[in-house]
């Protein structure tokens, strides 16, 4: 039973830090809350969907396809709308609720294409999954948590030894300063968009293999992703992974104790607490206040 | 983001009270937007601190508990089967039942709303708030106490806005917790930003402009689960527009605008 509760924590916590890494690359270099984010979640599963089961292309061309696509999906919004409102200096506040218009509007294209009910992707690689330490995975489950720690570590290379990822890190932690040294922060605003659409992309995918795929699968997964990417303080890669074990073990503990359907509630509930007594996240060290 | 989330409370409790303890409707009404009022006052002391577009998150997070709680709730408010069988409200004898009277009603209170919401905007305490609006910190340096301000203002809007539950619940007969979604929150956001922040009449335009809008598109005759999603793009669609062209909506003064930007 415990056995089964760690490991349902380890499944969920692994889609949770996917998107919440992937959100907070994006946050860190434009600032603001990209709600967005949740519809190319639900985008990467409705593009293999459509490859995989309506033009029945095989998975090993249709997942690459749609992570690729979720990654343009994303750099596409921020060419032709968020750049704009970037020059002209927006507040946060509005872009966030720019971002929250076209959520709105590509989610219900979604629903307009596919329908509002339950798609599944049929496969064979659905099995009865095998035994763990006395608990059940099934190949999908075991696929995400290993995808998640393999993709954890690449980024994590990525960001610390390329030139473009050692750029992303820098307009992260000071715009002003990483436009001196002559980076173009316009285009590494474009790579951080395509990095975390993509990795938002294949969260979906993992997602809708083991539970299927509804249009509005992506908002609810992006309120648990923006949990996380909150008790991690929306900075580094530990802080996340922590905050999504965190999230995951106190929602089966959760489920366990009061029924599946509180899950948002202690999510949230967990969120308003970080928010009122340590917003600077699990591992943030107490800043002195230096406003105005 | 967390307007529904108040609407919600002030149709529940009004429902419950007159359905469970029979009251009339004047005590209902009351009641519910006293219970917002003391939620409101609850969040706005707890996430004082937070900032911007935190501040933002958290509303929602309150946005998405209270709905969790009105949709698991069973055994106090009926899950997601709602509250059905709301009587129909008395007021000094006189029983409502058509929805020319419930017209009157509603519009009456709405006119006493909008009435003192002007009033409230130029007393004051109204010039109080809009110094608070253009600069946080001057205001707070002129001796008036910023978080005061806030929590008397949130309280305000949660009262109002369980005011309107209430009416809902009364007006419907029948509520159930889909009406009070994260969605309904944007929405209100919409007529907020399309109607114009920081003025009287433009909430009364936005929720005009948008509450017809769909009924034209009703006339060209979209099946059901079509009109549905179209009308979701319509709203989406217009507050990206207005973002982007108008900030300040149809009326407003406010326009969301950094104070760089503005100089």
């Amino acid at each position: 039973m415990l056995t089964q509760l760690i490991l349902n924590a380890f499944i969920s916590a692994s889609i949770y830090i996917l998107i919440a890494v992937s959100f907070t690359i994006i946050f860190r270099v434009v600032r603001f809350f990209h709600f967005t984010h949740a519809v190319i979640f639900t985008a990467g599963a409705y593009f293999v969907f459509f490859l995989r089961m309506e033009l029945s292309f095989p998975f090993l061309i249709a997942v690459p396809t749609a992570i690729f696509a979720s990654a343009l999906l994303g750099c596409l919004i921020e060419l032709t709308i968020y750049r704009s409102l970037r020059a002209k200096s927006t507040p946060p506040l509005v872009m966030l609720l720019v971002s929250l218009g076209i959520y709105i509007v590509l989610q219900n294209i979604i629903s307009i294409a596919f329908g509002d009910d339950t798609k599944i992707i049929r496969s064979n690689l659905i099995t009865e999954g095998f035994n763990l330490f006395g608990a059940r995975i099934t190949f999908i489950q075991g696929l995400t948590i290993c995808t998640t720690i393999i993709l954890l570590l690449l980024l994590v290379l990525f960001l610390k030894i390329t030139r473009t990822g050692k750029a992303i890190r820098a307009v992260s932690s000071d715009p002003e300063l990483a436009a001196i040294s002559g980076i173009e922060s316009s285009r590494i605003i474009i790579w951080a968009f395509a990095i975390g659409s993509a990795i938002c992309g294949l969260a979906g995918i993992l997602l809708s293999f083991d539970v299927g795929m509804t249009p509005t699968m992506g908002l609810t997964a992006l309120m648990m992703g923006l949990v996380v990417a909150i008790i991690g303080g929306l900075a580094n890669v530990s802080g996340i992974v922590l905050g999504g074990l965190l999230l995951g073990l106190a929602q089966q503990l959760g489920i366990w104790k009061f029924g599946a359907e509180w899950q948002d509630a202690i999510a949230f509930g967990i969120l308003l607490g970080f928010l009122i007594v340590k917003p600077q996240g699990i591992l943030g060290k107490n800043t002195k206040k230096a406003t105005i | 983001m967390a307007h529904a989330a108040f609407y919600g409370i002030g149709a529940y409790v009004a429902a419950i009270m007159a359905i469970k303890l029979n009251c009339a409707f004047g005590v209902t009404v009351l009641c519910s937007i006293i219970f917002s009022m003391f939620f409101g006052i609850l969040i706005g002391v707890s996430t004082l601190r937070i900032k911007g577009d935190y501040f933002v998150i958290a509303t929602f997070a309150f946005q998405v508990i209270t709905f969790s709680i009105l949709n698991n709730w069973v055994g106090f408010t009926g899950g997601p089967d709602g509250i059905p069988g709301i009587p129909q409200p008395v007021i000094l004898g006189w029983r409502v039942t058509s929805s020319i009277g419930f017209l009157l009603i509603v519009g009456g209170i709405c006119a006493i709303i909008i009435w003192g919401g002007h009033r409230i905007g130029n007393s004051p305490f109204g010039r109080v708030l809009k110094a608070i609006r253009e600069d946080e910190i001057f205001t707070q340096s002129k001796g008036k106490s910023v978080e005061t301000f806030k929590i008397l203002i949130f309280t305000l809007g949660a009262g109002i806005a369980a005011l309107a539950g209430s009416l809902y619940a009364y007006y419907v007969s029948y509520i159930n917790p889909t009406s009070f979604t994260v969605m309904e929150s944007i929405f209100i956001i919409c007529i907020v930003i399309i109607g114009g922040a920081g003025s009287t009449w433009g909430p009364v335009i936005g929720a005009l402009v948008l509450v017809t809008l769909p009924e034209i598109l009703r006339f060209v005759g979209l099946p059901n689960s079509i009109a549905a999603n179209l009308r979701q793009i319509l709203y989406g669609g217009l507050l990206v527009t207005f973002m982007i062209w108008r900030p300040r909506g149809f009326l407003g003064k406010y326009a969301f605008q950094n104070r760089e930007a503005r100089k």
